[in-house]
């Protein structure tokens, strides 16, 4: 587990470079850090390890999902140059707190001890609501880092409640050892099991914004600085989704009829509300907000759904939407930057109008990501979102199967909003300045995104 | 035979019985005489003034956090020193054990200390003090005037006084 030492060491290390007077090297340093993390990563590639007396359990899959996640996480990072550039910003300690959090992803999503997963949400949540609030002289901001922070609290405390009713009924924090306790007593299990899997539910579903516990999700996204709700967006849901399925799909399976039900019913109510309400939103970063609560509907889907392929269509749908998100944030951050309006940035629809008449490249980025997002053909996202309804369809939910694809095209008019914007309508004349290093980071999330779309089984037979 | 939470049961209805014969015990064989500087707040005679519920200064809520962070760095040392001392695991290990746990703890000990010499270096330790303002009056008799006249009429301290009062 030498990625979670390295990167809280790391994050040590870049605190302490903040009292350099030069800002110049954290940036480099913060990707090479997160490469380092990457790389030490793999080194479990193949194997069955379990860390830290059976605290941790390393296999194929957890590193798929580290790498997603830091993958995201260097991205969100090589798209930061603006702090530089700001005076009031602090780039040593959002870049800590960014590697900080980095250690809980890891922790939820190779956990083997449900002490472990707890910790993990902890730090991951905590160095969350600090990031919400980062832009300490906007109110927006605050109120985001108030909101979360209180509901986030409650959310982790009803989920650490569901964990002592766990430990109640079985006798262990064990994912395993609960697993052998369902399968031991499959006819006379405790009620306390079925409360703890409840309330477990219900604190993972809040951290991943599923209805109906999804209702900070809009004011926190919009108002927390640009660049940590795309880390938000993706980095806490696939890690959040990574720790669902771990303990659904080892210590839970035994008693899939009882959960199956309550699940489904949740799934569909996101996908209606996340979608829904998207398309009345006039702000992208809202509209991208319940996009990301419809995209929780989806990947719930294959949970609900659960299988042989759930894991691997999991992956796949992360990677494709932290791919797709992270490159419409990207553009959103220039352009909102750019074209300002009076009440400063501008992050709403008409903002990209005109877009791809002055920057085509940014026009295209944008394009494919909408479209990755929108689950059409060529993209990553088609590919997601047919191996996630697979599952569905595997599993005989045909019913669930009907509702998603209707959500799926209540979901490309809003994103269609954007590239109608971009393309048909007049704008400002003046082109959007990107810097080098930035265009270089979003036209490999575009190539990605492409790649993906059109050799979908690059990624097959690694889990 | 009793459970092991049985006996907490008894613990607690005892605790119940106990503290109510004390104090219904102690109201019967009392005299009641009450007046009013016996039911004040404060036996010492200080008056109580104002609300509780008062915004506190940011700057409490810095130290508080980090006596927090020590505190709860000293409770770990406990359950830490009596694995460390364990002359069992000692002996077995030919006396690698307590190194081994030495290290492990001065890792952590060190981890703090790092945090609280981040703290210190960015100055959350130092006491901000208020910058006081001094009321200026914009008139065309001179500031000697005003002195003069202060001292003469000055209150001649009491000793009973407290000395903030003349400020």
């Amino acid at each position: 587990m030498l990625p979670i030492i390295l990167l809280s060491v790391f994050g040590i290390v870049l605190l302490f470079m903040g009292f350099l007077k030069s800002k110049v090297l954290l940036l480099p340093a913060t990707l090479v850090f997160i490469l380092a993390a990457l790389a030490t990563t793999f080194m479990d590639w193949g194997k069955t390890y379990l860390y830290f007396q059976n605290m941790l359990l390393t296999n194929n899959l957890a590193i798929l999902f580290t790498t997603i996640v830091l993958l995201s996480a260097f991205m969100v990072v090589a798209l930061s140059n603006s702090f530089i550039e700001d005076e009031q910003a602090q780039p040593a300690e959002y870049y800590a707190l960014l590697l900080f959090s980095l250690v809980g992803a890891i922790m939820m999503i190779s956990f083997e001890n449900l002490i472990m997963l707890f910790v993990g949400v902890e730090i991951l949540s905590v160095a969350m609501y600090v990031l919400a609030g980062s832009d300490k002289h906007s109110p927006r901001s605050n109120e985001a880092a108030l909101k979360y922070f209180l509901m986030g609290a409650f959310a982790t405390g009803i989920m650490l409640f569901g964990i002592a009713l766990l430990y109640g009924a079985t006798g262990t924090f064990v994912v395993s050892g609960i697993k052998s306790y369902v399968y031991t007593n499959a006819y006379g299990v405790s009620l306390l099991l079925y409360m703890g899997i409840i309330l477990l539910l219900i604190g993972m579903l809040f951290k991943v914004s599923a209805a109906p516990f999804h209702f900070w999700t809009p004011d926190v996204y919009d108002g927390t600085p640009g660049l940590f709700t795309a880390f938000m967006s993706t980095v806490v849901k696939t890690a959040g989704f990574a720790a669902l399925f771990r303990v659904l799909s080892v210590s839970f399976v035994g008693v899939y009829s009882f959960w199956w039900g309550t699940l489904a019913a949740l799934t569909c109510l996101t996908l209606l509300i996340g979608n829904v309400t998207a398309v009345y939103q006039t702000s992208f970063k809202r509209m991208m907000a319940y996009s990301s609560i419809s995209h929780a509907g989806y990947l719930l889907i294959g949970l609900t759904a659960l299988g042989t392929q759930t894991k691997q269509a999991l992956v796949f749908y992360s990677l494709a939407y932290s791919l797709a998100t992270i490159s419409a944030f990207g553009v959103l951050l220039v352009v909102s930057r750019q074209r300002q309006d009076t009440n400063g940035v501008n992050e709403n629809f008409d903002a990209f109008n005109g877009l791809a008449r002055q920057n085509p490249l940014l026009g295209f980025v944008m394009a494919v990501s909408m479209l990755s997002l929108a689950g059409i053909p060529l993209t990553a996202g088609f590919w997601g979102k047919f191996m996630i309804f697979t599952t569905a369809a595997d599993k005989g939910i045909y019913w669930i199967l009907v509702f998603a694809v209707l959500m799926s095209t209540v979901g490309i008019y809003y994103y269609f909003r954007v590239i109608i914007a971009m393309y048909f309508r007049e704008g400002a004349a003046e082109p959007v300045k990107v810097a080098p290093f930035y265009r270089y980071v979003l036209i490999a999330a575009t190539i990605l995104t492409l790649v993906l779309g059109l050799a979908p089984g690059l990624l097959e037979g690694l889990v | 035979m009793l459970s092991d939470f049985g006996i907490i049961l008894l613990f607690i209805l005892a605790a119940f019985a106990f503290i109510s014969l004390v104090l219904f015990g102690a109201s019967f064989l009392r005299p009641d005489r009450p007046n009013v500087e016996k039911m004040s707040t404060y036996e010492s005679g200080e008056e109580p003034v104002g609300n509780a519920n008062v915004q506190f200064n940011i700057r409490f809520y810095v130290v508080a956090l980090i006596f927090v962070l020590f505190d709860v760095e000293l409770v770990f040392l406990f359950p830490w020193a009596t694995v460390f001392g364990q002359k069992t695991l000692i002996n077995e290990t030919k006396g690698l054990w307590g190194w081994f746990s030495l290290a492990e703890m001065s890792i952590f000990v060190l981890t703090l200390a790092l945090g609280l010499a981040y703290a210190w270096v960015k100055g959350y330790l130092s006491w901000v003090k208020p910058q006081q303002k001094i009321p200026t009056v914009d008139t065309k008799v001179p500031q000697s005037l005003y002195d003069q006249v202060n001292k003469k009429y000055q209150p001649k301290a009491k000793a009973s006084q407290p000395a903030s009062g003349t400020v």
